[in-house]
């Protein structure tokens, strides 16, 4: 721990500004009667802060200093505009008025966002007083309880509950009610139902209080809802997919299947398809309630691949029609009324004549509509599709093959008309072509089809007339009626098509080709000499050139082509002529295809060549010493090129660097500045 | 610790109550002419300077979330306001300054004057700050540490050191007074 006398400046120093401890000052004091040094210090601090008490003091501000200040800050400021914006101010600091304000902030927003959503806030609808009060009608018993102000939410029942009460209102009005519906029932379902919703909305506003009525409707309510279903008029009808052995034995199943459920089979189609399998629809008509029942058993006959179960509501257009007919009903007594009063006028009997047969008819129409109604609301409507399993099973291949033959031959020509001339029933030509180019070079084209039992002896045949390039078979099955694979479906065979391709020899690729150089004194005789052996081998010349460069060497150029059989006879012969050179052989090795080696043309491009007797001018010290300064100059062209890029590249980056530390030292220099 | 009044008028300054501000302007402004004095050591500048940092104070209120900060933000703005004004000065030749009080070295105590003023300027600015707020205003050390942000033993230490240096300076005159 440091000492007094290690901090005796501290220590002096809080001493003269009085903001030492009782206990600090005496222990400072004790130090000074010790420490010498210290004392002297303590003197000397004692002088200076005087000094600079008085030097501050005179410096010290005059008492309006403040004023002052406040009077210049009014003149820079000037207080905008007192009254309200103060009153706004000073409200603004009261914490209740900011959370007010949030709020009302947040209010707007709200109300912002309902004009932009157009979404109506939930309030009170007045339909819903209007559909309360139509309960309120039809219960008898809880007049008083049925509540004046109704809570906003029971708005929609109270709605669905006045047009469900509208609905039957019409249904018990009809004077016709339909076969299966009693009439007596149609006047009780509509008030229980309605009694049990009131009694449950009564539940929920006064708990307790009508127990015992809610009770009492509660025991209705089973029966309300059953027989509120039996009023419906519903048609059902489904639809399945299934599929089966064997067509027949499915057949007789549903028929069985439908007499246990007490229905009938109103249609049945089938249909062969190519590879003998079946496959139909059946139409069965159960009653509804068996539906279900029915369905279940109908998986059991196989494999069910879809089944689709609809129901349609035909009540409200049945008994549209039905209030329609009762005024048609109504309408026909009247006139017939008045044909029994009014009979001296025949115009208007003809014309209540004529209205009675269009309400009549409209009477049929309307009478036909409804007993379809019934109908289709009595029995319930299955249509089972119905398909053999392996449907897709082919009936039967076809065997297609196609041949590809590539021919050369020495007359293209002849060999076009002798296989033209192969046509029969049996051979067919479907297209032949011959072409010529400018160049004189002659090719054949043919197509054929060929019966199945002589296409190989053809094909044969045909390929004995040149030589064989390339031969290709391609065979297809097709599988016809299906698809897929079969066990015992048959399978044929097709006709043969044969594309042919003849071209010249010539044209033909080399087997193998062959370039050497000869060296001999006379270039001309050789050349000939040549020719002979070339003859003599079974060769044929191509092509020959002689030529003569301005320093009297000699050249011949010929190329030739030999069957590979004399190939080796011929390279061997050569050795007569002069020094051979430069042997290169490529072989074209054609993989796959089938070659007759032996008869394959070998090319070979010899030449025969002198050395000239004259010095040529690139040579010597002269074209060396030009050579060798020309090539320095390149190299030193080249390197400043390359200095130039050098340059060119490192130099923006030089300059950024250079900006970039003056930058720093410039900002490293204010920064000191201001640290002053 | 500052008391709930205190505080109240701080937080009503931050929020724009004009009152508030020239109630504190009434009782901050020689703290802040100490400070600007110790940097400048001229009164018509330290007294501009003072001035300008209320305005800007006053502009800028709503920057300040903490209440409590008050006083030693606008002791920081008054202290930037005065170095700006000393370096803007410093561009000017420093041998006028130096020539007028030669003009008028006359009597003992404008010799002393002078002695004190390089005495203080070769102080650093903290310690100036320091020395002019117990001068001027004899500011208890507490009220100090508040409004520069120093702890004690760190202001013990500034006070300290800043005599002993000015006493280095001054060692002829004060030999020559003892």
């Amino acid at each position: 721990m440091a000492t007094i006398h290690d901090e005796i400046d501290n220590w002096l120093a809080a001493d003269v500004h009085a903001q030492l401890s009782e206990k600090e000052r005496h222990e400072l004091h004790t130090h000074l009667v010790e420490c010498p040094t210290c004392r002297k210090l303590y003197q000397e601090n004692k002088i200076m802060n005087q000094i600079l008490e008085e030097k501050f003091m005179q410096e010290k501000q005059d008492a309006a200093f403040e004023q002052r200040m406040v009077a210049r800050f009014h003149d820079r400021i000037p207080d905008p505009s007192g009254g309200i914006s103060k009153l706004i101010v000073d409200l603004m600091r009261l914490r209740a008025m900011q959370i007010t304000a949030v709020a009302a902030v947040l209010l707007a927003l709200m109300q912002v966002g309902h004009l932009i959503t157009r979404e109506q806030p939930s309030f009170k609808e007045p339909a819903a007083t209007a559909g309360y009060a139509m309960v309120d009608k039809l219960e008898t018993r809880n007049k008083q309880v049925a509540a004046t102000n109704a809570p906003p939410s029971f708005g929609a029942l109270g709605k669905s509950d006045s047009r469900r009460a509208d609905e039957a209102t019409t249904f018990a009005t009809g004077s016709t009610a339909p076969q299966n519906v009693p009439v007596p029932a149609a006047k009780s379902p509509a008030q229980p139902d309605k009694k049990v919703r009131s009694a449950e909305i009564e539940r929920t506003i006064v708990p307790g209080s009508n127990e015992s009525v809610a009770e009492g409707y509660g025991t209705s309510s089973e029966t309300a809802t059953t027989s509120s279903s039996m009023n419906r008029k519903l048609i059902r009808s489904a639809e399945v997919e299934v599929e089966i052995a064997s067509f027949d034995d499915a057949i007789q199943k549903i028929t069985a299947l439908t007499n246990e459920e007490r229905g009938y089979v109103a249609t049945t189609s089938s249909e062969k398809q190519a590879n003998g399998k079946l496959k139909g629809k059946v139409v069965v008509k159960v009653l509804p309630e068996n539906l279900d029942r029915f369905l279940q058993k109908i998986r059991g006959l196989g494999e069910l691949k879809n089944q689709t179960l609809g129901t349609e509501d035909v009540t409200k257009a049945y008994f549209d029609t039905e209030s329609r007919l009762k005024n048609a009903r109504v309408m026909e007594q009247r006139l017939i009324d008045m044909l029994k009063k009014k009979s001296d006028d025949i115009n208007d009997l003809l014309q209540v004549e004529k209205e009675l047969g269009r309400v009549r008819e409209q009477i049929e129409q309307m009478q036909g509509e409804l007993k379809y109604w019934d109908s289709q609301v009595q029995f319930a409507t299955v249509t089972i599709q119905l398909s053999e399993k392996d449907m897709e099973e082919p009936a039967a291949f076809l065997l297609k093959e196609r041949a590809q033959l590539a021919l050369y031959a020495p007359d293209v020509e002849k060999i076009y008309n002798d296989i033209k001339s192969l046509a029969s029933p049996k051979t067919q030509i479907k297209n032949a072509q011959l072409d010529r180019d400018n160049t004189g070079r002659v090719s054949a084209r043919i197509s054929m089809l060929i019966a199945p039992e002589e296409s190989d002896a053809q094909i044969a045949h045909v390929k004995t007339m040149g030589r064989v390039q390339n031969f290709q078979v391609q065979t297809e099955r097709v599988a016809q009626g299906g698809s897929g694979m079969s066990e015992n479906a048959r399978t044929k065979r097709d006709k043969v098509e044969l594309n042919m391709t003849i071209s010249r020899e010539e044209q033909e690729q080399a087997f193998q080709e062959t370039s050497l150089r000869i060296r001999t004194s006379a270039v001309d005789d050789r050349a000939k000499e040549l020719r002979n052996l070339a003859e003599k081998h079974s060769g044929r010349i191509r092509s020959s050139t002689f030529s003569r460069d301005p320093d009297g060497r000699e050249f011949a150029n010929v190329t030739l082509r030999v069957p590979m059989r004399n190939y080796n006879a011929l390279m061997q012969s050569l050795g007569a002529l002069g020094k051979v050179e430069n042997v290169s052989v490529q072989r074209q090795d054609r993989s796959g295809a089938q070659v007759d080696e032996a008869n394959a043309p070998a090319d070979m491009s010899i030449q025969v060549y002198s050395q000239g007797n004259i010095v040529s001018s690139e040579t010597g010290l002269i074209a060396t010493l030009r050579n060798t300064l020309g090539q320095g100059a390149a190299a030193l062209a080249w390197s400043l090129r390359m200095i130039g890029v050098a340059l060119a590249f490192l130099a923006p980056w030089a300059i950024a660097l250079a900006a970039i530390i003056w930058v720093v030292r410039r900002v490293v220099r204010v920064r000191a500045g201001r640290g002053d | 610790m500052m008391d709930a009044n205190e505080r109240e008028m701080y937080r009503a300054a931050i929020h724009g109550d004009r009152d508030a501000f020239e109630m504190i302007i009434r009782t901050h402004s020689r703290a802040l002419f100490a400070i600007a004095y110790g940097i400048l050591q001229n009164r018509e500048e330290a007294e501009d300077a003072v001035q300008d940092a209320f305005v800007k104070a006053w502009k800028s209120h709503w920057r300040l979330r903490d209440p409590g900060k008050f006083p030693a933000w606008l002791c920081m703005i008054a202290r930037y306001r005065a170095r700006d004004v000393f370096r803007k000065r410093r561009t000017v030749p420093i041998s006028d300054e130096m020539t007028e009080p030669v003009e008028s070295e006359t009597t003992d105590t404008t010799a002393l004057d002078r002695q004190l003023y390089f005495a203080l300027a070769a102080l650093p600015e903290l310690h100036r700050s320091a020395l002019t707020l117990r001068y001027f205003e004899e500011m208890d050390y507490q009220s100090i540490e508040k409004l520069l942000g120093l702890s004690n033993g760190a202001l013990r230490g500034i006070l300290g050191r800043a005599l002993a240096s000015m006493r280095e300076h001054l060692k002829p005159a004060l030999a020559s007074l003892e």
